[in-house]
């Protein structure tokens, strides 16, 4: 049986500015080494909990968890075990990949020449050797992607949150991506994810939870929920189970 | 340590990657420093050491418009023309055609009328003597002499003020003179005595102007003293343009967001913001001083002169340098957009600025905006700095500036913590 690596119990937020929790009492965990999905229609809570998990935002009420080499830590302890590939392109586009790479692993106190090769493991794992010391800003959104995860990965993370990893981006970079993150998982990472491309949430997740209005609407692997739900794919599981009314 | 060098390293590379700012940042107060010192010593010499074009035309059918005529050529301030048959509707056009900025109407009777208030007073004065039978005050009546001056409308309200003073201090020696003239007469003199004339004509007193300084030595105000440090200041608050304008990209990017989920990577890099952006203000002050020192006379401008003590000019242009960035980083924090930092940032700059007496000095504004320019930080910096480099002020004459500093600095600097922490950035 696979260990518990984040504990998630009763967690709730609610904004200032709303009246309704944009997450309501939820609760589940997360297991070491699986790739879990978090899905849901726009305003679901999905943003929300993922911001909650990597510390960016305080919860209301609730707990989280960590078990990190038999520790129960919270979120905040564990910043430096976490990679973090947000929507936006979370870099400086005014400097190089190896300039970013440098600044952000300089911020984890790499040793000089571990970082060096951490730095040229990447670029070479993403395909950016060759404009390595060319701006980002010059970049097409396929490479910036990649950089964007590259930063993410450059503390050899134990747990990867992605928020959108693949928008914008052509196939190529896309299989590139996926490529990358299967190798991770199977070296041991855990991969938190959350995107609008179905099809590819599909093919990559282990398990998924369904939000919708900030409650769990549903949890589990992708083919036990398929068979529950009597649907074929993920999209169709989605429209049963949150039906077709604009959440924005 | 190395994690701050290494922010610090990447503020740098930003900041050199950031070309536009860097010129506003460096060149614009080079050019703006340039500018205004070359434009006000100008100014300063037109008034002081240029001959003023004028055209006069002189009516006059006695000897005292010829005299003033002759005052003015040797007075040294004027290139005269003489026009003596022009008609009056043509001075106007003729002033404008022949680029004269001034015109002198001596008109016709102006003899007569100096003549007649000095036969007024000089007939009063031997009544209230008893030299001549008493007469009643009332009975004097004078007219005043009239001269016109036309004058060209470039010229500024300060010049033509100027133009009118050496136009009247001259008019008033002539009336002077023929008051006397007419004193003696009446006293059955022929006329006033050659060398008293002369005597009176060389007792004019003469005024030796000297600047006021609360230390022991004085500097010569002038252009470049005034221009440098004031014009070092505006371009130290303009750096609210990059450094606020980079820290709102900072925010709508992801990079912000990245760093919270980096153990203490959030202050650090604002820390490393304020190390980076408090030594280009340090280098735009030393690059704008080495200018006024070295470079400025070679161009034929006043040199700027040191003040003695160098401790308080270093404290002084820290607390300027703290106050700019902490104001810089509160509007990065607080707007919206980076347009909206830009935009905001510079018009307060400005508006602190021409408040705050970079542009015209604060003691020509009217009370009140006196009182409301003691808002802008610009105005304390500045009085710190002129009461250096202008009054060879101490540590006690800095009190003011070092307290409001302080303030203002702290209360950026509060301000933008509430707003980063009610972000959830800290």
């Amino acid at each position: 049986m696979q260990e518990v690596l984040i504990d998630i119990k009763e967690l709730s937020k609610v904004y200032k500015s709303s009246e309704r929790p944009s997450l309501d009492s939820v609760s589940f965990s997360v297991l070491k080494g699986e790739k879990f999905g978090v899905f849901g229609p726009n305003g679901a809570g999905k943003t929300t909990l993922i911001s909650i998990l990597c510390n960016l935002l305080q919860a209301s009420s609730g707990s989280v968890l960590y078990h990190i080499n038999n520790q129960q830590l919270n979120a905040k302890s564990i910043l430096k075990s976490i990679g973090f590939v947000p929507q936006d392109f979370a870099f400086y586009p005014e400097l190089t990949p190896v300039q970013n790479l440098r600044y952000f692993g300089s911020l984890y106190e790499i040793p000089k020449q571990q970082l060096q090769d951490k730095i040229d493991f990447l670029l070479s794992k993403m395909g950016l050797e060759s404009v390595k010391n060319k701006k980002v800003q010059s970049f097409s959104g396929g490479m910036k992607r990649r950089i964007n995860l590259a930063i993410a990965l450059i503390n050899d993370p134990e747990i990867l949150f992605l928020d959108e990893p693949t928008v914008g981006v052509d196939v190529q970079s896309k299989v590139a991506i996926f490529s990358i993150l299967e190798e991770l998982n199977h070296r041991g990472t855990t991969i938190i994810y959350t995107s609008h491309h179905l099809k590819e949430a599909e093919d990559f997740c282990d398990r998924i939870v369904l939000l919708d209005n900030g409650e769990i609407i549903a949890i589990n692997d992708m083919q036990s929920l398929f068979t529950e739900n009597n649907v074929q794919n993920l999209e169709e599981l989605l429209i049963k189970l949150t039906g077709k009314t604009f959440r924005d | 340590m190395k994690r701050l060098l290494a922010s610090v390293v990447k503020e740098g590379l930003i900041l050199i990657n950031d070309k536009v700012g860097l010129l506003i940042m460096f060149l614009m107060p080079i050019f703006l420093v340039f500018v205004i010192t070359i434009v006000q010593d100008s100014a300063f010499r037109l008034v002081n050491e240029n001959r003023f074009d004028i055209l006069v035309v002189n009516k006059d059918k006695g000897a005292i418009g010829d005299s003033l005529v002759k005052m003015l050529q040797n007075s040294g301030n004027f290139n005269v023309e003489l026009a003596p048959t022009m008609s009056r509707e043509k001075i106007g056009t003729e002033t404008i055609k022949r680029d004269k900025l001034i015109s002198l109407l001596i008109p016709s009777d102006f003899s007569q009328q100096i003549k007649n208030n000095s036969a007024s007073v000089s007939n009063m004065m031997l009544s209230q003597f008893e030299v001549t039978e008493k007469i009643d005050p009332a009975t004097f009546k004078s007219k005043r002499a009239e001269i016109e001056l036309f004058y060209d409308p470039v010229l500024q309200e300060s010049f033509r003020l100027s133009l009118n003073n050496s136009l009247n201090n001259l008019v008033n020696q002539l009336e002077t003179s023929n008051m006397v003239s007419q004193l003696y007469i009446d006293m059955g003199y022929e006329d006033i005595p050659t060398d008293i004339r002369d005597q009176m004509m060389a007792n004019q007193t003469q005024i030796v102007a000297a600047p006021a300084s609360v230390g022991k030595a004085s500097f010569v105000p002038n252009s470049t003293q005034h221009n440098v440090p004031a014009w070092s200041i505006f371009a130290m608050f303009f750096m609210v343009i990059s450094l606020g304008g980079n820290l709102v990209k900072e925010r709508l990017t992801g990079s912000f967001v990245r760093l919270q989920t980096i153990p203490q990577a959030f202050m650090l890099t604002i820390f490393s913001k304020i190390i980076v952006y408090l030594m280009v203000a340090m280098t735009q002050l030393f690059l704008l001083f080495l200018l006024g020192i070295f470079v400025f006379p070679l161009l034929g401008l006043p040199e700027l002169e040191a003040p003695a003590h160098v401790l308080p000019v270093i404290v002084i242009s820290l607390l300027s340098a703290f106050a700019a960035i902490s104001y810089a980083l509160l509007v990065g924090t607080y707007a919206k957009t980076q347009e909206q930092a830009n935009g905001f940032g510079a018009v307060s700059i400005i508006i602190f600025a021409a408040i705050g007496g970079i542009w015209v000095p604060n003691f020509v504004m009217p009370d009140y905006m006196q009182t409301i320019g003691m808002i802008s930080p610009l105005h304390w910096c500045l009085e710190g700095f002129y009461s250096l480099f202008l009054k060879n002020g101490s540590w006690s004459d800095l009190q003011g500036t070092i307290i409001y500093l302080i303030l203002f600095t702290l209360s950026c600097q509060t301000l933008t913590y509430i707003k980063l922490k009610l972000q959830n950035y800290i």
